[in-house]
């Protein structure tokens, strides 16, 4: 076997074993140096040249890099899930018709599925889903993300925060804390929209909080402009709309006729 | 295995963001390799490219390929601006000899930047001007690429564009074929570099380059020193060439000569003349006489030359036999340098090839009434502008007692316009002195004293008027400060008559020179009551400034120039403005006659008469003599405009199209002539159009058919007289419409025009194999036994193969030498191979000297008619040989070479 081949392994081997252990400072660096030396290999995208080794090559590299995702979601980074996440891509999308399926493929699919939702980028959500065959659509993690999205455009925040009970995979509950998140930021913003204010009591609804405390800790946090008296909710800054612009009507008039006189000169 | 294709950039822009260097560092150098394919990916992180750029902390290589990778993607967003910026911080990695679109559109962005700050830098005489360092060694590395892959028009062309003199140095001497490089270098110059003092800079260096050669290319020399206006350097030359022992050096002194001559420099051409060195060890007297004898016998002179000035031969018997030669030389190069050979020539050529028809003038008089005189002189004028350069009187001799009735102005013009084919009919005095004039337009130099005699002697406002235009016209664009004088005497007489003709003389004798004087005259202007000197003086001012102003502009099709003019025409109110703006639009484009069509063609559909006017004679003067198929169709609608004026623009621009066209070559030309006698013929016509049409039939047979008109000599030095005349020429279609029924006084202008525009003329249209007799019999005084007779060819012959191809003619013919040749044959004409005669110079057409390969065999020689007037007894004696003009064919015609037809 190639040398060097066999020494990815062998630290992929160190580094699965440092995951278990929890070791995730560990498991950064060791994943660092794996994937400086997987840039050595040209069986790997974006090359993609037929070395003998290249079959093995790709599934050991598609190895790391699912498990540098996974790690990625448990150390709650999310730049290092998107990052890794877009180099792993290649390995389903332009390398899948030549390696064995990959048992956690649908289950990262999803999991992506949900950053994006997250992160409330909807069109490249959706871009995401085009890409994906019937089949995969079938999967519970792929259906867990679908379903979860078209209750959050629908506005049925409440089926959005119940959902985070019965995740198809437990890595799944970091994304489901931040979906709830995202999905106060977004009530939060359309009640600015639509009320001057709010009753506490209602605001507390609204926001599907269980106690006042809560709320004004995420008030205090998320929006420190809103003001609290007389145990209401004001949302005055919003509410603050730009006057209309005034038309430069002397300098179109003036304009205007210039052209008029032009006009008039053209031969 | 199929391969597999990476189907998105995603992965490795992901890539870029990994902390570790080396990650960043693959990312980008797969990215580099795959831009072309996913650069719309790439685009969304340009920004974190451009902060890797940016970053520090990277090494050189590093960063230098995140500007290239940039460079590339802004390269395919069309942000050209920004791909160039960054491709210079790519440094090496910008590879010049890289064959991708990238490259060759980024080289051409660079080359275009660094010449346009060159420029700037140059035009605002700033020396330090802060060139980017890296822009300027992309620039030379391709400029050094160019050359070593011996594309050296390429780096010519980028070195002019760039003002790198250095590299266009390098360029030309490094090129394989140096001459060929060099005459490339000099048309390019002439037609893309703008700006008059860069192209005397780049002439000035080409100057430099021709003279390191070992064989030096005296010819184009002396045409670039002669652009500089650098009598000096011209003088020199001649005076080594003259002295040369080699006989073919001299021949190629007196061919510099005649291509200077052609030129119509008449200010430079007298600097040499009189620069050049008298020999040594001549007596002093001799040598005056010689010229002296030059002047008197200059109507009695053959164009042989051949006198050989026998009071110098007899007086240096006994001298240094080289100087002699030299002195003989000198004399010889004197008459060609003062323009009397080539005029003689001309005039032997246009004698004897006369074809107007004078039947045309005939019909046109008996159709003009009598009473009418706008159109009884411009009878006059047609037929001069027919005869120009003739000396066919024949028309004026049989109706004597028609032109006397000729009244006050028209009779002062009518004399004028004898001026142009007679020589030596002198009726009416002030006439007399403006024919004078006319006849030594731009060569004279001996009529000159005369005229100021007459001009001193007389108080007639009439004759100071015709003296004062002769003097002008003689002494063109000398600025000789004694005659300025006597014309400002004239001037300051205040005398309506006289000081308009003294105003213009002042402009014609200042041409181009920009003096001090146009303030003087333009003081004057402001004072006079008179409109009539003011109009002259104005008209002086423009001549004066004209080569300043219009020097950059005149033939460049100066896209500014055209822009403003155009504005002007559409926006002014005052229609003379606009009239003038549109008309000096022609000026503007004569080197690119092709656009004038275009440009124009919306003008000459305006609602305003003055502004179609202009159109019409803009293309005229523009199109001048090339038949243009758009510019006749776009003058034809307007010969019969609703506006009297614009009919008769329209028909002089249309002649001036149509001089030496053939209905052959376009059927409308019949069309036209018939036009121009219904409209001469028909009672009701109105005067303006009838005298358009008069003229017009004039111009058609400019020259007894032998003429043309045409503003750019072969050198593609602007031809002043030309362009001078027809500027003048306009003016007058102008003041004599403006003051129509009264033109009277406003007419004599047109022969002024037209017969410095006829002489210009005559010059261009010296496509006529000029044969040169220049028979230099020259006997050593010593006699060194070898009487080295250099006769230069007399005879050559010409086969222009006929474009026609509808009737079985031969696909070639002998001309006969010499013969009239349209531009449009011009291209066809070469002599014949191996033939007797060698040309010094390849041009075909116009004075060639011809070299004899077998000065042994008997020469037969063509002599062309001359006119009787100036027909002298020399003509016979000097070869001793057959005089019949008959051609000396002595072999059979090579098979003409194949040539391609194109309709």
């Amino acid at each position: 076997m190639d040398p060097k081949l066999t020494e990815v392994s062998q630290l992929f081997e160190r580094f699965k074993a440092a995951i278990t252990r929890k070791d995730y400072d560990s498991c950064t660096e060791l994943l660092s140096h794996l994937k400086v030396l997987l840039t050595s290999f040209r069986s790997l995208p974006p090359l993609f040249e037929n070395t003998p080794n290249s079959i093995h090559e790709l599934t050991l590299a598609r190895d790391i890099y699912e498990h540098a995702v996974l790690l990625s979601v448990k150390i709650e980074d999310q730049d290092a899930f998107e990052r890794d996440f877009f180099q792993l891509k290649p390995y389903y999308t332009d390398a899948g018709s030549r390696l064995p399926p990959s048992p956690n493929e649908y289950m990262i699919l999803g999991l992506n599925l949900l950053r994006l939702l997250v992160q409330n980028r909807i069109a490249e959500f959706h871009t995401e889903l085009e890409l994906l065959s019937s089949t995969a659509l079938e999967n519970p993690c792929i259906k867990h993300a679908v379903e979860l999205e078209q209750s959050f455009m629908e506005g049925a925040y409440n089926r959005v925060l119940s959902a985070k009970q019965n995740v198809p995979n437990e890595t799944y509950g970091y994304f489901m804390d931040l979906l709830a998140k995202t999905v106060r930021d977004e009530i939060a913003g359309c009640s600015e929209k639509a009320y001057d204010y709010l009753s506490l009591k209602d605001a507390r609804q609204m926001l599907l909080y269980t106690s006042d405390k809560e709320l004004l800790q995420y008030i205090e946090e998320e929006h420190p402009e809103w003001e609290i008296k007389n145990g209401s909710v004001f949302f005055q800054k919003a509410k603050e709309s730009v006057p209309c612009k005034e038309i430069p009507s002397l300098q179109l008039i003036n304009q205007t006729l210039s052209y008029a006189r032009e006009l008039e000169r053209i031969v | 295995m199929a391969a597999t294709m990476v189907s998105s950039a995603g992965g490795l822009l992901a890539m870029l963001n990994e902390s570790h260097p080396s990650l960043k560092l693959h990312a980008l150098s797969n990215l580099n390799s795959f831009v072309d394919q996913f650069w719309p990916e790439i685009s969304t992180s340009v920004p974190i490219i451009e902060s890797l750029y940016e970053d520090e902390e990277f090494d050189q290589h590093q960063r230098q390929l995140a500007a290239l990778l940039v460079s590339k993607v802004f390269y395919y967003l069309g942000e050209l601006n920004d791909s160039l910026s960054y491709a210079l911080g790519a440094g090496s990695l910008f590879d010049v000899s890289d064959d991708s679109d990238y490259v060759h559109t980024l080289l051409a962005k660079a080359i275009d930047e660094y010449a346009s700050i060159k420029s700037k830098a140059a035009e605002l005489n700033d020396e330090a001007a802060n060139v980017d360092p890296r822009l300027e060694a992309i620039v030379e590395r391709m400029l050094d690429k160019c050359i070593t892959d011996g594309k050296y028009q390429q780096a010519m062309g980028i070195a002019i564009e760039c003002r790198r003199l250095d590299k266009l140095e390098e360029a030309i001497t490094r090129s394989d074929n140096i001459h060929g490089t060099l005459s490339y270098c000099i048309n390019v110059s002439h037609s893309f570099v703008n700006r008059r003092e860069y192209r005397r800079e780049v002439l000035r260096l080409l100057v430099k380059v021709y003279q390191k050669l070992p064989s030096p290319d005296y010819l184009s020399i002396c045409q670039c020193l002669m652009f500089l206006d650098e009598p000096e350097g011209v003088v020199s030359i001649l005076e080594k060439l003259l002295r040369s022992e080699n006989k073919d050096d001299a021949l190629l002194a007196f061919q510099v000569a005649f291509d200077l001559v052609e030129n119509e420099h008449q200010a430079f051409l007298l600097n040499v003349r009189d620069h050049l060195p008298v020999p040594k060890s001549l007596p002093s007297e001799s040598t005056e006489s010689a010229p002296a004898q030059n002047e008197s016998t200059a109507a009695a002179e053959d164009v042989q030359m051949t006198d050989g000035t026998p009071a110098s031969n007899a007086n240096v018997q006994g001298t240094d036999p080289k100087e002699v030669i030299y002195a003989e030389r000198l004399n010889k190069i004197r008459g060609i340098l003062s323009g009397e050979t080539s005029i003689q020539l001309t005039l032997q050529f246009l004698y004897s090839h006369n074809k107007s028809d004078l039947l045309i003038l005939k019909t046109i008089k008996q159709s003009v009434e009598m009473r009418n005189s706008v159109c009884h002189s411009a009878t006059i004028y047609a037929n001069a502008i027919m005869h120009a350069g003739t000396t066919v009187d024949t028309f004026l001799r049989e109706n004597l007692d028609w032109l006397s009735r000729a009244t006050n102005w028209a009779k002062f013009s009518a004399t004028a316009g004898v001026g142009l084919p007679v020589v030596a009919v002198h009726t009416q005095k002030g006439g007399a002195l403006y024919a004078l004039g006319l006849i030594h337009a731009n060569h004279g130099e001996g009529i000159k004293q005369f005229l100021r005699d007459s001009l001193r002697s007389t108080t007639v406002e009439v004759i100071q008027h015709g003296a004062c235009l002769g003097l002008g016209l003689a002494a063109l664009g000398t600025a000789d400060e004694d005659i300025y004088d006597d014309i400002k005497n004239v001037l300051y007489t205040d005398n309506a008559v006289a000081g308009e003709a003294a105003g213009i003389s002042m402009g014609l004798l200042m041409v181009g020179t920009a003096s001090e004087k146009a303030g003087e005259m333009l003081a004057y202007a402001h004072e006079t009551q008179h409109e009539k000197i003011i109009r002259g003086l104005a008209l002086g001012i423009a001549l004066t400034v004209y080569g300043r102003e219009e020097e950059a502009d005149t033939g460049t099709a100066n896209n500014k120039a055209i822009r403003q003019l155009l504005h002007f025409a559409v926006s002014d109110v005052s229609d003379d403005v606009r009239r003038t703006a549109v008309l000096a639009l022609g000026f503007v484009l004569y080197s690119e006659p092709e656009q004038t069509p275009r440009i124009v063609s919306l003008l000459s559909e305006s609602y305003n008469p003055h502004v179609r006017y202009g159109a019409a004679l803009a293309v005229g003067i523009s199109c001048a003599g090339t038949g243009l198929s758009e510019a006749i169709s776009l003058l034809e609608p307007l010969t019969s405009d609703v506006v009297d004026f614009v009919r008769q623009g329209a028909l002089i621009a249309m002649a001036m199209v149509m001089v030496q066209i053939n209905e052959a070559n376009d059927s409308r030309v019949g069309t036209f002539r018939r036009q121009l006698e219904k409209i001469i013929l028909d009672k009701h016509e109105d005067t303006m159009s009838k005298m358009g049409a008069i003229l017009a039939s004039g111009i058609l047979d400019a020259g007894g058919r032998n003429m043309t008109i045409k503003l750019l000599s072969k050198t593609k030095h602007d031809k002043i007289t030309a362009v001078v005349g027809l500027a003048v020429f306009s003016q007058f279609c102008i003041q004599n419409q403006l003051l129509c029924p009264p033109a009277t006084s406003a007419v004599k202008l047109p022969t002024a025009v037209l017969s410095t525009s006829a002489k210009a003329k005559a010059r261009a249209k010296k496509e006529a194999e000029q044969k040169e007799k220049v028979n230099n019999e020259k006997t050593d005084a010593v006699g060194k036994g070898k009487s080295s007779s250099e006769k230069e060819g007399d005879s050559m012959q010409v086969d222009t193969p006929q474009e026609k191809k509808a009737e079985p003619e031969p696909s070639f013919e002998l001309l006969t030498n010499p013969a009239r040749v349209v531009p449009a044959q011009e291209k066809f004409i070469r002599f014949l191979e191996d033939s007797r005669y060698v040309p010094v110079k390849s041009a075909p057409s116009g004075f060639v000297l011809l070299r004899d390969l077998r000065p042994n065999e008997p020469e037969v020689l063509s002599l062309t008619d001359a006119p009787s007037s100036t027909q002298s007894p020399a003509g016979g004696s000097t070869t001793g040989q057959g005089s019949a003009s008959a051609m000396a064919v002595d072999e059979e015609p090579q098979p003409p070479a194949p040539f391609e037809y194109t309709s």
